[in-house]
């Protein structure tokens, strides 16, 4: 900064201001031109950069906000929402936004946009980002730039292909599109490769098309042979291989979704809008890899002479377990003429040579000669049993092994007639009535009828108040029936008939020990037959006589019989009370005790008194008998004992009346006589009823 | 020179073949360069003067141009990013309900800074003019330009203080904008060219004319 006062004053005047204004300008105004220049450097810059303004018009644009709402393109920011306006008519929301000067040129008329929001579906979650953030505007376009555009319709929904993505976009035709809704996955091999897009109508209305983005490298598996089927759902078929349920993922249960393979190789790869069709079901888009229409089939004739019922258009032909076609047609033709005219039921096979194993670009011709040299060989069709339970048939070609030689026809009527053999069939239905018309024919009612008649005896006889009282009243038998049994008494009966034998015995033994000491006994029941027989005569005896009677009063008063008669019937009687119904059903408690009595009466009964009283009854009557043939020699006794008896007194008299020898002789004397008193009178009643010992009575 | 008496029958120091150190203020013979004193540079009058006012003053005026339309303040919270420039922010906090806060930052911040250009401008054009009228006046608001300049830089403070402390990463960050820096450039140039400014010309003005 020069001073210009330092050289004086005077030069101040007349200096020329103009000039020198450029050489005295501060430097001072560096500063504000710099300012200026950064200044409009920045207002160009920010002029330059500024994005290209875009129009969107959506439906609706909830929580778009102008200055926030970001454009974003890939996750991407690339511009900014700037204004939010109404269209004229307050139709449209017009969002102004920004973007960036380089994605301009590519926002052509295939760009897409649309506001991203928190999306929760059945396939997830999308958008949780924007519930902190706030919404913003997606956008979707192509890699290449066309012509730019500058306004834009909103979508409603997010794209589901984004243009990043690679893939194939196949064209899928359904008659039903309530399996196919946007966003629904494409299933390969139950993995999810692809989406459908939003399914529209055809033109005419017939069909519904929907788009479906298989990604890459997925897109590699379609070609031109690949199927699309339904797995909308669960589906459940009944078809020849007995009932198969399908379900498919959860979302696709949902939300519907197809699925797609291929199942033959040497397809051609398909290129973008490829058109498929959705077939039903996996099964039907299979077999429809069979069923193409293109494909020459080879129509082929069967008559069969039995009913086609279960047989239907469609069903299929297998050969050798193969399906090589189906049922076309099924009809009645007339065979042969006049009297021999028969009605045949003609199906008609559609055969396609291929599945027979013929090569590629095989004609129909050489199919039918393949068949009729099959035929000759033996192949014939028959029915079977497609399925066992829905009774649905098919028609099976078959190589029967000695089959009576035939031709294949191939010149009467319009196709060429494959020989039939006989049908196998199994008619479930026929079993299955067989079966029931035997349960029918089985006397249930009867049955019924007798369980219920028994029910209500039981009821009855339950409901009676005597049944209720029986099982007490026996219990009180049987307690009584025990007490008897365990009395004393009654328990020393067998005893004291025991020893009441016991001394019979002692007595007949005694009784025949005499006889055979010497006759003693005979002489005696001599004696004693001679007393009873010669009473009168024989005074000398009464008191003998007098004396056996008095025994044999004696021994009837035993009452044996009626004990053994009231034993018998107590048995009896115990004995149908064990046998008796109603005690079976008394409880086990009971059945102890029934028991314990039944051994007991069959001790009694075997091993007891009654055996003892047999036995002794035996040997009383075997003393009977001996008495009886000791009566029998009573004559001679009587004699003996006569001359015995005048011996004796002889004896006696010589040895005088006060002897002690003939007291004695006196005492043995009577003693002998009222045993034989008492054996006459056995004898007597024995004589007078032999078999009142035996029964009792 | 030799004229006396001016319209407040004042006598100015260049009248009385002096010069003041604008430093020191010691007083020398006119014709001396460098005061004695304090060694600094010695001008009757500052020639240069208005074109240095004028300079800086443009430069502050440009300054202010983006201090006004950039953001001052960028504000991000977790839920929302927002940049608020000077106006944007009076206008918030007035919607907010502090009135007073508002005043004070439009005050500082738009108030000052305008007045001081205009005040600036003034007295420029008068001095450039040669205006004699109300000098005591100018004066004044010469010195008031001076003295209240520095408060503008309040908001450049603010700023830099709220930049400083909240800076809570995720949660909430506060950063500095375009503005603020255009801002204190604003305030530092209008500063500049406040003190560029010879205030002594508004008393040569009336003797030229008188002359």
């Amino acid at each position: 900064m020069s001073e210009p006062n330092s050289t004086g004053p005077a030069p101040l005047d007349v200096r020329p201001v103009k000039q020198r204004i450029w050489r005295r300008l501060s430097l001072v105004w560096i500063v504000p031109i710099l300012a200026l220049s950064v200044s409009l450097f920045a207002a160009w810059q920010n002029y330059n950069d500024r994005g290209t303004l875009i129009t969107i018009s959506f439906e609706n644009a909830a929580g778009v906000t102008a200055g926030e709402t970001r454009i974003k393109y890939r996750d991407v920011t690339v511009g900014e929402v700037e204004k939010v306006e109404f269209a004229p008519g307050l139709g449209d929301v017009l969002v102004h936004a920004r973007v960036d000067k380089n994605i301009a040129p590519y926002l052509d008329d295939d760009a897409e946009f649309w506001v991203v929001r928190p999306d929760v579906s059945v396939r997830g979650i999308t958008g949780l980002e924007t519930v902190l953030s706030g919404v913003y505007i997606e956008g979707n376009w192509d890699t290449e730039a066309d012509v730019a555009q500058e306004e834009f319709v909103g979508l409603e929904n997010a794209v589901l292909t984004l243009a990043g993505q690679r893939g194939t976009r196949v064209t899928l035709r359904a008659i039903d599109g309530s399996s196919v809704s946007a966003g629904a996955p494409v299933l390969h091999k139950g993995i999810e490769v692809g989406y459908l897009e939003t399914p529209e109508l055809n033109h005419d209305g017939t069909e519904v098309i929907v788009t479906a983005f298989i990604q890459s490298p997925y897109d590699r598996r379609l070609t031109s042979s690949t199927r699309f089927w339904d797995t909308s759902g669960f589906s459940v078929s009944f078809g020849t291989g007995g009932v198969s349920l399908d379900v498919s993922s959860l979302a696709s249960l949902i939300e519907g979704g197809v699925a797609f393979d291929t199942v033959v190789s040497g397809g051609a790869p398909v290129e973008d809008g490829h058109m498929f069709s959705i077939f039903d079901d996996e099964q039907t888009a299979r077999d429809s890899l069979f069923t193409d229409p293109d494909a020459e089939v080879l129509k082929v004739a069967v008559l069969f002479e039995e009913s086609v019922s279960g047989l239907t258009i469609g069903s299929e032909v297998r050969f050798q377990g193969i399906r090589v076609g189906e049922v076309s047609e099924i009809s009645a033709i007339v065979v042969g003429e006049g009297d021999t005219a028969q009605v045949r039921l003609q199906t008609v096979l559609e055969i396609e040579p291929a599945r027979l194993g013929l090569p590629d670009g095989s004609t129909t011709e050489d199919a039918i000669s393949l068949l009729s040299d099959f035929v000759a060989r033996g192949l014939r069709a028959r029915m079977v049993t497609g399925n066992i339970l829905s009774g649905t048939l098919m028609i099976q070609l078959v190589e029967i092994e000695n089959a009576l030689p035939a031709i294949m026809t191939l010149t009467e009527g319009p196709y060429p007639v494959i020989p039939t053999t006989e049908s196998q069939i199994s008619d479930v239905a026929a079993t299955a009535e067989g079966v029931l018309a035997r349960i029918n024919a089985l006397p249930v009612e009867e049955l019924m009828d007798g369980a219920i008649d028994l029910m209500d005896s039981i009821e009855r006889l339950a409901n009676d108040e005597n049944t209720r009282l029986a099982p007490e009243s026996l219990v009180a038998l049987l307690d009584e029936s025990r007490a008897l049994i365990a009395n004393d008494d009654l328990q020393s009966v067998p005893k004291d008939l025991r020893e009441v034998i016991a001394e019979l015995d002692a007595i007949v033994s005694r009784a025949t020990e005499l006889d055979l000491v010497g006759d003693i006994d005979g002489a005696i029941a001599s004696a004693t037959q001679a007393a009873t027989n010669i009473e009168e005569a024989t005074r000398n005896l009464p008191e003998i006589s007098a004396q056996i009677e008095a025994l044999t009063a004696k021994a009837n008063a035993l009452e044996l019989d009626a004990l053994v008669a009231s034993a018998n019937s107590t048995l009896d009687s115990i004995d149908a009370l064990i046998a008796s119904d109603d005690t079976m059903d008394l409880p086990g408690a009971l059945n102890g005790s029934l028991e314990e009595m039944r051994l007991f009466l069959a001790e009694v009964r075997e091993g007891g008194a009654i055996e003892n009283v047999n036995a002794a009854l035996a040997s009383a009557n075997e003393a009977a008998q001996a008495i009886e043939e000791a009566v029998a020699g009573l004559p001679n006794l009587s004699a003996r004992a006569n001359s015995l008896v005048s011996e004796t007194q002889a004896v006696i008299a010589s040895y005088g009346e006060r002897s002690r020898f003939s007291a004695e002789t006196m005492a043995t004397m009577r003693d002998i006589q009222s045993a034989a008193d008492s054996l006459t009178a056995l004898a007597r009643t024995i004589q007078r009823n032999p078999s009142s010992l035996l029964t009792g009575r | 020179m030799g004229s006396s008496g001016t319209s407040n029958g004042l006598i100015s120091a260049r009248e009385a073949g002096l010069v003041a150190c604008q430093r020191c203020g010691q007083v020398h013979a006119q014709g001396v360069r460098n005061c004695k004193r304090c060694d600094g540079p010695l001008q009757s009058r500052d020639t240069e003067s208005l074109q240095k006012v004028w300079a800086w003053l443009v430069a502050g005026v440009i300054a202010y141009i983006p201090a006004n339309l950039y953001p001052m303040l960028l504000t991000n919270t977790l839920v929302e990013h927002s940049e608020s420039t000077i106006i944007g922010g009076v206008v918030d906090l007035i919607h907010h309900g502090s009135v007073g806060i508002a005043i004070i930052v439009f005050v500082a911040s738009v108030v000052i800074p305008i007045g001081k250009f205009i005040a600036v401008i003034y007295l420029a054009l008068s001095v450039q003019q040669q205006s004699s009228s109300n000098q005591h006046g100018r004066h004044h608001a010469y010195e008031m330009v001076e003295f209240i300049g520095r408060w503008s830089m309040i908001d450049v403070f603010v700023v830099a203080i709220l930049s400083a402390l909240v800076q809570l990463d995720t949660i909430a960050t506060i950063n500095p904008g375009i503005a603020a820096v255009s801002f204190a450039l604003s305030v530092i140039f209008t500063m500049l060219a406040a003190q560029s400014f010879d205030s002594r010309l508004i008393w040569d003005a009336d003797r030229t004319q008188n002359e």
